[in-house]
């Protein structure tokens, strides 16, 4: 057609008065939206997310986590902001639960070794009849020479575990590498408390560490991370907390502390007894705190801590605190006593020596002195948890209990391992010869329920792999707690991935239980009465509904259930821990007939430094190994990733001929292992650090794909030094020499990726500014 | 018209004495943002992808030393010395005061990351991949950047469409799914995006939910009520004197923008650490 001026015209009016009546018509929104040029791709938003709330089970702590769904799939982890402990808040390790659940290398469904024991070689089999079959003849013929080794686990799977045991006559031990016994026992020593205390960081004025590392790693981090926030710069407060945190190694807690006192390791307890001793010899203790009850005899008691006694066999020097070292204590007990409200927190390091248990509690009877035990910014007692006869608490078995099983596995008396989530061949120290004991076992029989290969899985004969976090039931009590009765559930948020026949840990326990035909009812402590682990928690909702108080106004108990699951848990902040409770009596002199100088075995003499690992960041103690993100997290002090590094101090560095990524041979008499170095300004002269985490031998490759020279384990050379009294492992314990080898290798770390300071834009002072304090 | 979209003006405050250098943040920014997991060799190669890092500076010499951590991420400059050197318009400012990439007109130049003072934008060196399994967690409101695109922060802005949709538009009130009620005013008066309801819908970027001590602050430049507010009003204030050569002593202030000096005047706020004990003559490095 023949397009005239007439026809142009006639068209440019009707599209003009097309466009006016479609305005008017009212063309939707979100069409238009969706179709803009001028709005990014991003805008096209669609899709409905669900969030469920669950535990998370990646960290020390159990913390309430948001998963957010799509379409069947888990895509986001974040804190749960109703839940009590971290209050909205996440940890590094949180985010990675979804690569446990998507992960590669989960072990599909149930397999039995198909070659000589250790070779790795698992042939699957079907969980009906065969795996089930297995597993109860097993237990029938072995149950009562079994050991079966979880986790601490508190609540509802505790419960369940150790009936279980009961019930088919197996020793059950906890396991964790990393035990926090020592503070355990302190607590009920000083605080006469089963479960942990909290600690009102929000509110207080000074607190005085020990060893802890509690805003990275030790047992409730997020929580008391959030409680750091508020201490620094919390809305309301008058003025900023200030952190003193004394630790042999410079920790991402002694980052972040005000003063770093780096400290001799093992003189911790000697320095908070200074510090007790100031207090009592000047009269700065709380009005009410009953110091003659506590000594149960004469304040002389104490004058064998004074303050230049102690200072220099403690290593604090001048250099150190910028001071007289006699007066710089005293200034810093005074400060503690008389500028509060303060806390003091030992574990850690300062509780994993030969005398651990005389320095963890020498530091936290400081807390009686200044009296802050249930006050605003001091200690919070907890409750137990709401059900009578489920474990609020639970605690790792000690050394000796691993030493007595590695001999009964060599001798043939254990003739059955049950793990759940535990790798002890990786984690207990290499002294024990574990992983040698169970090779040449003759008749042991070792099932793992583990959803991954890992170096003791590695050895077992029966794989029955447990469902992860994200697919299961389960509850928690918050220990510590928040100052009031807590119950965490969990729920499954997703189904497991089509390829995937896992099976709950609990229901298989059930399932074999029936199979042995055990009198579930009347065997054991009460016995296996549940159908299900579901139904085990379901009657656990019951029981709360029952109570008839907390965070939950239900009209029934399906609309309880319903409600708490859809809150994360439950809880009631009505109640409290106990309240009148005070010093025990003589506790302080108990404390200082325990004072002793640390121990340390194996190498000795000039050349010696003193190890001093840590759990890692992101890896803990080895059991996040798997997940790649948690691999690629660099580590806050000191940016390295995926490898295991040295950290040395650099004038240390200079005297051995060692600069950055020479891989250097760390001795003890124990054995030897390999890590890079890692020269820096902060760790002392004498002391070389080494994270936990490395060197598994099985598993994922994202585990296990470095050769010795970049991924060891640390827990291999370590001596096997007792604490004494708690008889657990005095991690660090040990004095060791370091080589330098002829190898070198590029550190994988963040430091130097990119900073402004290094392409020559500005100086690092421009770059973190600081004030001094009052500043707003 | 296109939208009835509030004009917002987002921006961020990062405390620096609250923050422990714990990484959450990084971790929270990986997973929601489809980031390829960091192998060892990107970290050799100093090509690690990392959209909020934790940079941490030595200071001092042992004894007297200290370790201060700073989270840097995209600062979202008002003068952002990348946008202009795009020679396709693949970054650009846009009406909410963020700085925004446009994957897929990007063509992969790399003059925006050379002019990037902060040294926040990340060339996709390596087609991304992951396990199969993996990609089941991919986020599926943000896009998968291929090689040889920029990529960078963006304030987690799929998590602000999302914030936006669900209360400005679609008048959800996000933690309890009911409707708002329209104001005498207008249908779509008290639909507003403020902080609270940034927080129940989950719809702050994922660094700032997930740090543990509340370093990470963000929200409404504008609006009185949220966290920011109060700081930016300042900065603005102390940024109005400094340019106006008022007198203006520096010491007496925590708030400041990082790399001042260039005058990028980023959307991120830093709040001073306080240090209660410096080190007397020390060096940072």
């Amino acid at each position: 057609m023949k397009l005239t001026r007439r026809h142009f015209l006639a068209w440019a009016g009707l599209g003009a008065l097309g466009a006016v009546a479609c305005e008017g018509f009212g063309i939707r929104e979100g069409e238009l939206d969706i179709q803009s040029p001028l709005n990014l791709p991003e805008d096209l938003v669609r899709g409905k997310d669900n969030w469920y709330a669950t535990l998370c089970r990646t960290g020390p702590s159990c913390d309430g986590i948001l998963v957010r769904v799509m379409e069947g799939r888990a895509k986001k982890i974040q804190g749960n902001p109703l839940y009590p402990t971290n209050q909205g808040k996440s940890h590094a390790r949180t985010e990675a639960g979804v690569q446990a659940l998507y992960h590669p290398d989960r072990i599909p469904g149930p397999m039995k070794r198909g070659g000589i024991r250790g070779s790795v070689r698992f042939d699957p089999i079907a969980w009906e009849p065969e795996a089930m079959n297995t597993l109860v003849r097993q237990l029938n013929d072995r149950g009562s020479r079994a050991v079966l080794i979880t986790k601490p686990n508190r609540g509802h799977l505790g419960l369940l575990t150790s009936r279980f045991a009961d019930a088919v006559g197996a020793e059950h031990l906890n396991y964790e590498p990393v035990d926090n016994n020592v503070y355990r026992r302190a607590v009920k020593d000083v605080f006469q408390q089963d479960v942990l205390p909290d600690f009102d960081l929000d509110h207080a004025n000074i607190i005085l560490s020990f060893g802890a590392d509690f805003l990275s790693t030790w047992i409730s981090p997020t929580r008391w991370n959030r409680g750091y926030g508020e201490f620094r710069q919390g809305e309301g407060r008058d003025h900023r907390g200030t952190l003193y945190h004394v630790d042999s190694r410079f920790s991402m807690t002694a980052a972040n502390a005000d003063k770093w006192i780096p400290i001799s390791p093992g003189w911790e307890g000697h320095l908070a007894m200074s510090i007790a001793q100031v207090i009592v010899a000047e009269g700065l203790q709380s009005p009410t705190a009953d110091v003659d009850g506590m000594l149960g005899g004469g304040r002389a008691m104490l004058d064998r801590f004074r303050p230049e006694d102690v200072a220099a066999r403690a290593g604090i020097t001048s250099e150190i605190v910028g001071a007289d070292p006699a007066e710089f204590i005293r200034a810093l007990a005074r400060k503690f006593a008389t500028e509060g409200p303060s806390i003091a927190i030992a574990g850690g390091s300062a509780g994993a020596q030969s005398n651990g248990l005389f320095n963890v509690e020498a530091a936290m009877v400081l807390n009686w002195l200044v009296n802050n035990v249930g006050s605003t910014g001091g200690v919070t007692l907890n409750p137990l948890g709401p059900w009578g006869g489920v474990p609020s608490t639970a605690q790792s078995a000690s050394l000796e209990d691993f030493e007595r099983l590695a001999e009964q596995i060599r001798t043939g008396e254990t003739r059955m391992l049950l793990l759940h989530n535990v790798d002890p061949v990786y984690g207990l120290p290499g002294s024990l010869k574990l992983r040698d004991a169970i090779v040449s076992a003759q008749d042991l029989f070792i099932v793992s329920f583990s959803p991954f290969i890992d170096d003791t899985t590695a050895l077992a004969d029966l794989l029955l792999p447990d469902r992860v976090y994200l697919e299961d039931w389960g509850d928690d009590i918050p220990d510590p707690g928040p100052g009031y009765q807590v119950a965490g559930f969990q729920q499954p948020v997703v189904n497991p991935l089509w390829d995937l026949d896992p099976r709950s840990f609990p229901d298989v326990l059930l399932a074999a239980a029936d199979g042995m035909e055990v009198d579930r009812v009347e065997t054991g402590a009460g016995g296996l009465p549940w159908r299900s682990y579901q139904a085990m928690l379901r009657e656990s909702s019951d029981e709360l509904f029952a109570l008839n108080r907390g965070s939950i106004e239900a009209a029934t108990a399906a609309e309880f259930w319903n409600s708490l699951l859809g809150r994360g848990g439950w809880w009631d902040e009505n109640t409290g821990g106990p309240g009148g409770i005070n010093p025990p009596r003589g506790i302080l002199r108990d404390i200082l007939d325990r004072a002793s100088e640390p121990t340390f075995a194996g190498f000795d003499g000039g050349s010696t430094l003193f190890l001093v690992p840590f759990s890692h960041n992101t890896l803990q103690d080895g059991d996040n190994a798997h997940l790649p993100w948690l691999q690629a997290t660099p580590d806050p002090v000191t940016s390295v990733t995926w490898q295991t590094w040295v950290e040395l101090n650099d004038t240390t560095a200079e005297r051995y001929g060692i600069r950055e990524g020479d891989v250097v041979r760390i001795d003890s008499s124990q054995g030897s292992i390999r890590a890079i170095a890692y020269p820096n300004p902060a760790t002392p002269p004498g002391i070389v650090s080494v994270p936990f985490g490395g060197g598994r031998r099985h598993g994922s490759a994202w585990a296990t794909d470095r050769p010795a020279t970049e991924s060891s384990n640390v827990a291999e050379i370590l001596e096997p030094t007792r604490v004494a009294g708690p008889e657990t492992l005095a991690w660090a314990g040990t004095k060791v020499t370091i080589t330098r080898t002829d190898d070198s290798v590029n550190l994988s770390k963040l430091e130097g990726n990119a900073r402004a300071v290094e392409v020559g834009l500005s100086a690092a002072e421009e770059i973190i500014k600081t004030v001094a304090p009052g500043v707003k | 018209m296109v939208t009835n979209r509030i004009n917002h003006k987002w921006g961020m405050v990062v405390d620096l004495d609250r923050c422990t250098g714990c990484q959450a943040c990084v971790v929270a920014c990986q997973a929601e943002n489809n980031l390829p997991i960091n192998t060892k060799e990107y970290f050799q190669q100093r090509r690690a992808y990392e959209w909020i890092r934790i940079e941490r500076y030595w200071e001092g010499e042992f004894p007297n030393v200290k370790a201060r951590f700073i989270p840097i991420m995209c600062q979202h400059c008002e003068n952002a010395p990348c946008e202009p050197v795009c020679p396709v318009y693949a970054t650009y400012h846009n009406d909410e005061g963020m700085n925004v990439q446009v994957y897929n007109r990007c063509v992969g130049t790399r003059y925006c990351a050379n002019n990037c003072p902060y040294q926040v934008r990340f060339f996709n060196w390596w087609e991304p991949q992951w396990p199969e399994r993996l990609r089941n967690q991919l986020n599926p409101d943000v896009t998968v950047r291929s090689r040889g695109i920029m990529e960078r922060c963006s304030f987690c802005v799929q998590r602000i469409r999302r914030g936006e949709i669900t209360v400005e538009r679609r008048g959800v009130e996000p933690l309890t799914g009911q409707r708002i009620p329209p104001g005498p005013a207008s249908p779509t008066q008290g639909r507003y995006l403020n902080h609270q309801r940034m927080k129940d819908g989950n719809f702050l970027p994922a660094c700032a939910q997930a740090c543990p001590t509340n370093a990470l602050m963000f929200g409404e430049q504008k609006d009185p009520t949220g966290p920011v507010y109060q700081y930016f009003e300042r900065a603005n204030e102390q940024y109005d004197r400094v340019h106006h050569r008022d007198y203006f002593d520096e010491s007496q202030t925590r708030v400041y923008r990082l790399l001042e000096e260039m005058g990028t005047k980023p959307n991120v706020i830093y709040l001073k650490k306080v240090d209660q004990y410096p080190i007397s003559g020390g060096e940072a490095h």
